[in-house]
């Protein structure tokens, strides 16, 4: 199993590898948030505005992680046409006591890109993998948040 | 008969001289190999006869023996040296079997009695010489822990797969009234194998006693613990690690169960990994893990949502349009550097969330005061729906933003600025809220502090975030 991690805990994993990863993961997104903010006007709807940087996201991570991964090509595909981006996202309306194994794994089929056409064995493989992809991207947008932020109050001193 | 001293130190120094012998022998013969088989048993024979000649006077014997041996190795011609050591072992047998009590006699003779002198009796006389001479040259160091079968089985069966002592003592042990003696002689064999042929083929004898004390023991050390290791295991037929695939008693070894316990293998392996990616999973309940890692998944995705709602509030004009864009990326990627070191361990804890005051004009405006009903508020909405939460707050010049942003944001990029303390109060879903601002830091007027528990996340009611350095 190719285990490419993003985690520093992670044993088989070379920094190289996890540093040029996460830079190309970084960059395309930082390129892509410039282009929202550069097409964003005043008028443009914040919900529009959220939904296409959530895009850009998942766009980035699918990237990152490049064809190498069943749940990146699944998501590349998804993202390419343009279909809208859902995920089962109810807040505390699923019914929680009523999972069992089976409806484990269908769940887990639902939040995971391609988890569909997986066998089990798979989809534990690609949830693996496609967690530590959305720890890495949700470290990068609160770096992102992080800088924005400080230079709002701070601009930078070179 | 009662042994008269004499005649047994007179007996032991030649058993002695060819204990001495067999022991340089067995010393050469480690060092030279496995072409000194012959060799090494010619200078056995030579120095022992001598010994028995002096000693026993059963030359005939022993002569006897010595040829049959090497007609044996002469037949086999170039026949793999087990065989000759096999052969040896079966002639002993051979002797044991026939000449039971005659042996018996003869290490009694040789042990406390003056020799009989008789022909009849020095039968088996390649092994008794040896054993004896321990007593006099100190090889008393190796201790006999077992009997001669395990010696003998093993070579009667010829790569055996068992490591039982088979039940020799009926015909054996009244052979063995010395321990010392039976050391000498395992280990005159056991080094007679080892030289002779490859180690892997002997894993399974082992002899525990050649630990200690002598020359034989050195070369035995290497082989010993890896045979010790490799052949505890208890029942018959235990089968060496030869197969691959090993079935285990009660499995069937067809290739349906085979496979399908790869299959459990390899699920088990990607559980364990799942386990250390989540947080918090103590459970080894396979259920109880797969909900876990349910919510994690979903906690991620809706912490990407969170992010990108925060980004698409905070990017408006204002924010970012100060900046060029080079700027923003150099900067960004420079903090992402920074951001590895110190944010192993944060993402799990994201579920505690603060609003800070955004810039849309409201910097000074986000009164202390002002924050308590608009906890609740937001708390509220946020229950139901975050795109709510957030536009409500954006209307009210505020921002979501997590905690560790907000403590980051204070002490970004390496400043001497007093972080966020960990005063942030807590908004719990459960219990009532307990408002406090943490308008602290003079440098960052605008940020007070709101907490909210996430929907999502754990529900812990005190999790006072520290503050994180990003140096």
């Amino acid at each position: 199993m190719e285990s490419k991690s993003f985690t520093t805990g992670n044993r088989d994993n070379p920094n190289t590898d996890l540093h040029g990863s996460k830079n190309m993961m970084a960059s395309h997104f930082l390129r892509a948030l410039f282009r929202i903010q550069q097409t964003s006007t005043s008028s443009s709807s914040f919900a529009g505005r959220s939904r296409r940087i959530r895009r850009a996201a998942y766009a980035s991570m699918a990237y990152s992680a490049g064809a190498r991964r069943a749940w990146s090509r699944a998501l590349l595909r998804k993202l390419r046409s343009r279909a809208r981006l859902r995920f089962p996202r109810r807040l505390s309306r699923t019914a929680r006591p009523q999972r069992r194994d089976m409806d484990q794994a269908q769940v887990l089929r639902k939040l995971v890109p391609g988890g569909p056409s997986m066998d089990y064995c798979k989809l534990l493989e690609e949830t693996a993998d496609y967690i530590r992809c959305l720890t890495t991207q949700v470290r990068l947008m609160q770096t992102v948040m992080d800088s924005i932020s400080s230079y709002a109050h701070h601009p930078m001193i070179p | 008969m009662q042994p008269s001293s004499k005649e047994m130190q007179g007996m032991a120094g030649g058993l002695a001289a060819s204990a001495v012998a067999a022991h340089i022998a067995l010393q050469e013969l480690q060092n030279g190999g496995g072409a000194d088989h012959d060799d090494f048993l010619d200078q056995m024979m030579s120095g022992l006869a001598p010994a028995w000649q002096m000693g026993l006077g059963g030359y005939d014997e022993a002569s006897l023996l010595a040829s049959r041996f090497r007609q044996h190795q002469a037949a086999s011609g170039g026949s793999p040296p087990p065989t000759g050591k096999s052969m040896l072992l079966q002639l002993n047998h051979h002797h044991y079997a026939h000449h039971a009590s005659p042996q018996q006699q003869l290490l009694l003779q040789s042990m406390g009695q003056p020799p009989a002198g008789g022909g009849g009796d020095s039968g088996g006389f390649l092994p008794p010489p040896l054993s004896l001479g321990s007593r006099g040259s100190g090889d008393s160091g190796l201790l006999f822990d077992r009997s001669r079968e395990e010696v003998d089985a093993p070579f009667k069966s010829s790569d055996s797969t068992t490591e039982k002592k088979p039940s020799f003592s009926a015909k054996n042990s009244p052979f063995y009234s010395s321990k010392e003696a039976e050391a000498l002689y395992n280990g005159f064999e056991e080094s007679l194998q080892r030289a002779a042929q490859a180690p892997n083929q002997h894993q399974h004898f082992h002899y525990p006693q050649n630990h200690r004390g002598a020359p034989p023991a050195a070369a035995g050390k290497g082989q010993v613990p890896a045979a010790a290791s490799g052949s505890p295991s208890t029942g018959g037929g235990a089968v060496p690690p030869r197969p691959r695939v090993r079935a285990r008693r009660g499995q069937a070894t067809d290739p349906h169960s085979i496979a399908e316990r790869l299959r459990r293998e390899r699920i088990a392996e990607r559980m364990k990994a799942l386990q250390e990616l989540v947080p918090n999973a103590n459970t080894t309940d396979k259920a109880s893990m797969l909900d876990e890692i349910i919510d994690y998944v979903k906690f991620l995705q809706l912490q990407v949502l969170s992010m990108s709602r925060l980004g698409g509030a905070a990017a408006v004009a204002p924010l970012v349009a100060d900046m060029s864009s080079e700027v923003f990326l150099v900067s960004v990627q420079k903090a992402i550097v920074a951001i590895d070191h110190c944010h192993d361990d944060r993402t799990e804890d994201c579920t505690w969330w603060q609003a800070g005051a955004g810039r849309g004009g409201a910097d000074g405006a986000a009164a202390n005061d002002g924050l308590t009903a608009a906890e609740h508020q937001v708390a509220k909405l946020l229950e139901e729906d975050m795109g709510s939460a957030m536009q409500y707050l954006q209307g009210k010049g505020l921002c979501l933003m997590p905690i560790s942003l907000a403590s980051a944001i204070s002490s970004a990029t390496c400043h001497p600025r007093p972080p966020i303390p960990g005063s942030l109060s807590q908004l719990n879903r459960r219990t009532a809220p307990s408002p406090h601002a943490a308008g602290d830091a003079p440098s960052s007027p605008s940020m007070s502090a709101l907490t909210v528990q996430s929907t999502n996340g754990g529900g812990d009611a005190d999790v006072s975030r520290p503050s994180r350095c990003k140096d």
